[in-house]
């Protein structure tokens, strides 16, 4: 009896291996398809659709719009159930899910003396503790937008006390020379950055209350004190489009808005700031593909096709047209088509200074800690010190807490 | 020879550009000239496309303006998609019928009897008017102030946009206001009444944009770009409903989208304890944005957007959730 149990229970493994090997060879021979979970828009996907076309029938690739996708990924990152095999997205979410342990090296599957190709400031944004977890694929920065309408080229600020006196003179009866969103972390690091300064060290020690952040932010008051006192997202775009402010700093994203609206829009290189000679240096969001573990080693070489069609320079100069950014990849800058597009150039050469957004996971904690800080100084008119100090307290203990 | 020839050439190429530079500029825009009965005054055009396309925003248009170079006449562009106009002056109490122009520069003479004819030969001597887009400046004098007029010139260039001082007459509107349109290239002006013998300051930095000048019989003066005929809401009363944890609550408003805020500093004004719970504070009734703040400014609500001119019921549960209604 127990020799026939022992056979029967011989031929259920050997059928349910045979069984599991022969689903293994499906997934390797067969159709694989990829996953990739996303938060763009329409004409984005269009291209990216179009350029892994070629891949079928092998390799079919899945783009899923997600909203709230940071937070699933952080629920189901590592589920091999429910999670994707890539996503794109901005890169500063990349130190949170690297220390989640969630995302595989890009250089895994791209070789690494690959990325020379791109912009230096795309793969800067990429890196974490040393080591590449995204595909750049396009990025932006901020720009000085003005009105023609109203600042004649000779007006054009070369230095942000130039932009001062232009604001001084120009400032009156309800219009504005210049406006930004000026207690908005995003908008405001340009300044600290032009200061020599920053939020946050790259191993996550806050710099509130560093000389450079708090000689940024009595300089920026004076500005701050020729613009109006609301200065959220849509009053400053607004003001912009209704031809009551003559210049501003904003996203490449705003410009077909301006344009819509009718106004005669001119990108003109960040002022340099007197004190320091560094140009106002905003923040740039990189985005790009992102490699999750999970079905990485099982899907490598469906994920490496995918990557090396998404590395074609016609890619990236396509993405850069329907995104309104700029290409990730240095030799897109030489084709003539992207070359007559000044935006798209603009922000080429803003990546000069322009700094990545950090992407450690103390980061987090710093936009409404910076927020608060920006809105005590230049709304409360708190002491910039005294204020410094306590947000630098603050920003430590909630980083004490997150560990 | 050969050299007559070269120079020859190149005065033709120079001529050749200068008028596609002069036809350039003027690309899209086709001229209105009109001869009018010597009893209408402050000339108007009102001017339209088949496919129902104004060149202006409203009736009666935007307003003639007289050639210092041909007596009698007077001009104005409009886009050259234009197909129709009517003319009208005296605001508007007198006007023409529709006149065909098709698209093309027109010269109009309008009879007494408010009959016109067109012709699309240049009926005026000497080269056109440069074309430059105009914005309106309008002012409020003082009752000693008569007939005022507007000089305006680009600084420092020192170019002037009319002829002769005291400048271009502004006209009376309904609302006692005056007003007259001036180059864009204009940045700087004066208005002065009673022939040029009293005067406003020089009003410099302008930027091309409709503007209210307000002029005392001192000849002081001040401006604003925000229209101040527009109509202003009333004060209003914000209520609100807050969580208990939150003491001594402010209201903070502004007006979206121009910024203006109803107070001068964060967290705002105390809202003062008022029945059933309800705390209140009167406010202008142009604010379209509040937060709720509490606690010296540490805990507040997110940016309610809000109807301008009613009353407000803002019950806060906590810092993530707001409502807001019109009614308690």
């Amino acid at each position: 009896m127990k020799k026939t149990v022992s056979i029967i229970l011989l031929l259920v493994l050997l059928l349910s291996l045979t069984g599991c090997s022969s689903q293994q060879e499906t997934k390797t021979a067969g159709p694989v398809t990829i996953t990739i979970w996303h938060d763009k828009e329409e004409p984005v996907i269009a291209v990216l659709e179009e350029a892994v076309k070629e891949l079928e029938p092998d390799v079919h690739v899945v783009f899923e719009k997600k909203s709230g996708m940071t937070e699933s990924l952080k629920l189901v990152g590592n589920d091999k159930n429910a999670a994707p095999d890539l996503y794109i997205f901005a890169h500063d979410k990349i130190g949170v899910y690297a220390e989640m342990g969630i995302l595989t090296p890009i250089t895994e599957f791209v070789d690494s003396s690959l990325l020379d190709r791109y912009v230096p400031l795309t793969v800067k944004g990429a890196t974490y503790k040393g080591t590449v977890y995204q595909l750049p694929l396009y990025f932006e920065t901020l720009l000085f937008m003005y009105n023609k309408k109203y600042m004649a080229e000779s007006d054009i600020p070369g230095t942000t006390e130039d932009l001062y006196s232009y604001m001084e003179r120009k400032t009156r009866y309800g219009h504005y020379g210049f406006v930004e969103q000026h207690s908005t972390p995003y908008y405001a690091a340009g300044w600290i950055h032009g200061f020599g300064g920053s939020l946050i060290t790259e191993d996550g020690q806050p710099l509130l209350n560093s000389e450079e952040v708090t000689a940024a932010l009595a300089y920026h008051k004076k500005f701050v004190d020729l613009m109006p006192g609301e200065t959220e997202y849509a009053t400053v775009n607004t003001l912009f489009t209704e031809g009551m402010a003559h210049a501003t700093i904003a996203g490449p994203w705003f410009v077909p808005t301006v344009r819509n609206a009718g106004i005669d829009v001119e990108i003109a290189p960040m002022p340099i700031v007197n004190e320091t000679g560094l140009p106002l240096a905003p923040y740039s969001g990189i985005q790009g593909v992102h490699i999750l573990k999970v079905h990485a080693e099982e899907k490598k070489a469906a994920i490496s096709k995918v990557l090396e069609i998404l590395m074609n320079p016609d890619v990236s100069v396509a993405l850069a047209k329907v995104s309104g950014c700029a290409p990730a990849m240095e030799s897109c800058y030489e084709r003539e088509d992207v070359q007559a597009d000044s935006l798209i150039m603009a922000m080429r050469s803003t990546a000069e200074t322009a700094v990545p957004m950090p992407n450690i996971p103390e980061m987090d904690v710093m936009w409404s800690v910076a927020g608060t800080l920006l809105t005590d100084v230049n709304v409360s008119g708190y002491d910039v010190l005294e204020a410094a100090e306590s947000a630098q307290q603050k920003a430590l203990d909630l980083i004490e807490a997150m560990k | 020879m050969k050299k007559l020839l070269a120079l020859l050439l190149s005065i033709l190429m120079l001529v050749s550009v200068g008028i596609s530079l002069a036809e350039e500029s003027n690309n899209d825009m086709i001229i209105i000239y009109a001869k009018l009965p010597a009893d209408w005054s402050f000339p108007c055009v009102w001017s339209w496309a088949s496919d129902g396309t104004n060149a202006f925003a409203a009736w009666p248009g935007d307003m003639m303006e007289p050639d210092a170079k041909n007596e009698d006449w007077y001009y104005i562009y409009v886009p050259s998609a234009m197909e129709s106009v009517i003319i009208n002056a005296n605001d508007a109490s007198v006007q023409t019928d529709e006149i065909k122009i098709d698209q093309q520069n027109a010269w109009i003479e309008v009879a007494e009897d408010r009959t016109a004819s067109v012709s699309f030969e240049q009926a005026t001597p000497g080269n056109l008017p440069a074309y430059a887009e105009r914005f309106t400046v309008y002012a409020q004098v003082d009752e000693s102030w008569e007939n005022p007029c507007i000089w305006a010139w680009a600084d420092p260039a020192g170019t002037n946009a009319f002829a002769a001082w005291p400048g271009r007459a502004m006209k009376a509107n309904e609302n006692g206001w005056y007003s007259a349109m001036v180059p864009v290239w204009c940045n700087s002006i004066i208005i002065n009444a009673k022939d040029g013998t009293v005067q406003t300051a020089d009003i410099k930095e302008l930027d091309p944009a409709n503007l209210w000048v307000t002029v005392a019989a001192d000849a002081s003066y001040d401006v604003t770009y925000d229209d101040p005929t527009a109509p202003k809401a009333e004060d209003i009363t914000v209520y609100a409903k807050i969580p208990e944890d939150w003491e001594n609550p402010c209201l903070w408003a502004w007006s979206h989208p121009d910024g203006t805020n109803a107070f001068a500093s964060w967290p705002g004004e105390a809202l003062t304890e008022g029945e059933d719970g309800w705390y209140e504070i009167k406010v202008g009734g142009w604010i379209n944005s509040v937060i709720i703040n509490a606690n010296d400014g540490s805990v507040q609500t997110s940016d309610l957007r809000v109807d301008a001119g009613k009353d407000l019921y803002v019950t806060v549960v906590s810092a993530e959730e707001a409502t807001v209604a019109y009614e308690k």
